[in-house]
């Protein structure tokens, strides 16, 4: 049998938040490690990857592993019905056809429970290569929302590229151009306001604003996103979940089109 | 036309082969259309109160028509297609031409009889039934496919069979089409409703080839007797035989030599001078340009190549021409979104190794219980 129990059921609420943009069903998968998802959007243009380890629950039990496939709009409606505050326990059998979300008051006063069918899903998997990003940027979660969102304004797609100056954001369109920089910051007060930058080698590249924007519904969960960037590979926009896992997402750059 | 009943015995026995999908998530991708099929679908279905769309003269514009906007609506979602023209017909199709023929001349008699009766609905079915794609028709739309910049191939015989030596050779991702036989000449996805009008809101059918054969649990011949036993262009079937009892006489005889001799005489019996080891060779080596000697190239559309020839000598509104021209060009401006399988290889579909892959990364056990290891493939490391 699987049982996980979270006092922190606001985590699992931005997480869900932070998927049902991209996806409509999801398996999630569940082993004594803790839970994991990896899904790609129908275009298979970005992927997104959630881990929650199994150190993380205040009680995480989990027999056997086991495969939940589930509508996530339908997920995502069930979740809302928990408030912030509330304690959430997932239950399933060994070979259950039902999941069950358990939301308990902070003082046990009041507890509902809702039975959700599970979905059988044929999801492709892909083996994601361990990569030595040519730069890291680390910026505050807020702000790389706000330059996405004011960025969608000028065009489709915006560029990132990043040199030892700092990181530019820039897009272009019918009504004009628009760029962001971003300098490394000098004195780090805050830590959670710091913009820092790691880089090998300057990298370029252009994505879609359309993902961009969707990735960043994550917001809510870490006062940080990590950027990650090589020369011709996805991005990986990385986004914490407390201390007990994260939210990965990948994208495709565009690329130039050479029979043209 | 195709092959009979194929797509509702693959839905049947083999759902896994098909998907559906928005065009939307078809960008940048290449796809062969399969013209003659589509020009028979636009002169059928882009119809202004039931009759075909004429220049003033009395010329056939709704192949034209219907290539312009639908070409317009693939390229603006980002495919990138190639149109392949039919060729000369191979003789072994004659006898399907024949019937073909003797059904034309059924529905002009059942026109006539419905336009003395006065039934409107009755003359419009009809009429559709008459359609037929001439030389004229093709030249039209060549011409204005080079205008737009759009490549076309013009096949020495079968276009399905030309469109699946592009797929096969990787020259482009999909093909195109209704017809099913594009699947027997071993075509590796096929894209149904691709040219179909927007206002339907049909979504997008794709048959993948390797699947079908595994969930069919067939050889590429196998399949190949199995669409002859259904019922293809070039021979006659077997009669009485339907689609379950031929995916079953495959399965168990493998070949339609064998099937033959096994065969129930007194039920079924074969046609009589049956050419069907003909028809299969026309399925395995059909007559093909080679995709080595085809080169395809996108070009920049010729607004005003497009304007001279759409609007003066064919009657079309100049800014609804150039309107389409504009799209054209804009389409092409920009650069084309990758894909994440092109980076990332897929995993094979064992859910377990990926479970397990996981296990060996972390070793950290949060329960702090000893938990049972599933047994069979969980051992695998």
């Amino acid at each position: 049998m699987f049982e996980a129990r979270l006092v922190q059921g606001n985590l699992l609420k931005k997480v869900l938040e932070s998927l049902k943009d991209l996806l409509t069903e999801a398996s999630w998968d569940c082993a004594d490690t803790g839970i994991q998802l990896q899904a790609m959007d129908n275009s298979h243009v970005s992927l997104v990857s959630v881990q929650l380890r199994a150190d993380g629950f205040d009680k995480f039990r989990c027999d056997r592993q086991l495969s939940m496939g589930m509508n996530l709009t339908s997920m995502s409606k069930i979740l809302r019905c928990a408030a912030n505050d509330d304690i959430i326990t997932i239950k399933a059998q060994d070979q259950a056809d039902n999941v069950t979300f358990v939301f308990e008051s902070p003082n046990q006063e009041k507890v509902a429970d809702y039975e959700m069918k599970l979905m059988n899903l044929d999801q492709e998997h892909l083996g994601i290569p361990e990569t030595d990003y040519a730069a890291v940027i680390k910026l505050p979660a807020a702000e790389f929302q706000r330059i996405i969102k004011d960025l969608s304004q000028f065009g489709e797609s915006v560029v990132i590229s990043c040199t030892k100056e700092g990181v530019k954001f820039s897009a272009a369109g019918d009504i004009g151009v628009g760029n962001i920089k971003l300098a490394q910051t000098a004195s780090v007060d805050k830590e959670e306001e710091a913009v820092t930058i790691e880089m090998q080698e300057p990298v370029t590249l252009t994505f879609a604003c359309r993902y961009l924007n969707m990735f960043t519904k994550a917001t809510c969960l870490a006062p940080q996103v990590t950027l990650s960037m090589s020369p011709e590979v996805p991005l990986v926009v990385e986004y914490k979940i407390g201390d007990m896992g994260h939210v990965r997402y990948y994208l495709a750059p565009k690329i130039e089109d050479e029979d043209n | 036309m195709g092959i009979q009943g194929l797509s509702k015995l693959i839905a049947d026995v083999a759902p896994a082969a098909i998907k559906e999908n928005e065009i939307k998530n078809y960008f940048g991708r290449k796809v062969a259309i399969d013209a003659s099929m589509s020009l028979y679908q636009f002169l059928i279905a882009v119809r202004s109160e039931g009759a075909q769309l004429t220049t003033a003269d009395g010329e056939t514009t709704s192949h034209l028509m219907g290539t312009f906007y639908r070409t317009i609506r693939m390229v603006e979602n980002g495919i990138k297609p190639v149109y392949v023209f039919d060729g000369k017909p191979p003789t072994m199709k004659s006898g399907e031409l024949e019937k073909r023929g003797e059904k034309r001349a059924e529905a002009e008699a059942a026109l006539e009889k419905a336009k003395e009766l006065g039934n409107q609905d009755e003359v419009d079915k009809q009429s559709r039934r008459l359609v037929k794609v001439g030389k004229s028709h093709v030249e039209d739309c060549k011409e204005l496919l080079k205008f737009m910049g759009i490549p076309f191939v013009s096949a020495p015989c079968e276009a399905e069979a030309q469109c699946a030596e592009l797929v096969k050779s990787g020259k482009v991702y999909a093909v195109g089409t209704e017809d099913m036989d594009a699947l027997t000449f071993g075509t590796k996805v096929l894209l149904r409703h691709l040219t179909f009008s927007e206002a339907r809101k049909m979504p997008i059918k794709e048959f993948y080839y390797d699947q079908v054969l595994e969930g069919f649990n067939m050889t590429q011949d196998q399949f190949i007797d199995l669409c002859i036993l259904l019922g293809c262009d070039y021979c006659d079937k077997i009669k009485g035989v339907g689609p379950k009892n031929a995916i079953k006489l495959v399965q168990d005889h493998k070949s339609i030599e064998e099937i033959i001799k096994h065969l129930d005489g007194k039920k079924f019996s074969p046609p009589e001078n049956w050419l069907f080891s003909e028809a299969r060779r026309l399925f395995k080596e059909p007559e093909v340009t080679p995709a080595s000697e085809i080169d395809l190239k996108w070009e920049k559309p010729d607004e005003e190549g497009l304007v001279k020839y759409m609007c003066e000598q064919k009657g079309f509104a100049e800014d609804r021409i150039r309107n389409g021209a504009k799209k054209l060009l804009k389409a092409r401006q920009g650069s084309t979104q990758g894909r994440l399988d092109g980076f990332f290889k897929v995993l094979p579909s064992t859910p377990k190794a990926g479970t397990n892959k996981r296990k060996s990364e972390e070793t950290k056990v949060g329960s702090g219980k000893k938990t049972k290891t599933p047994t069979g493939k969980g051992f695998r490391r």
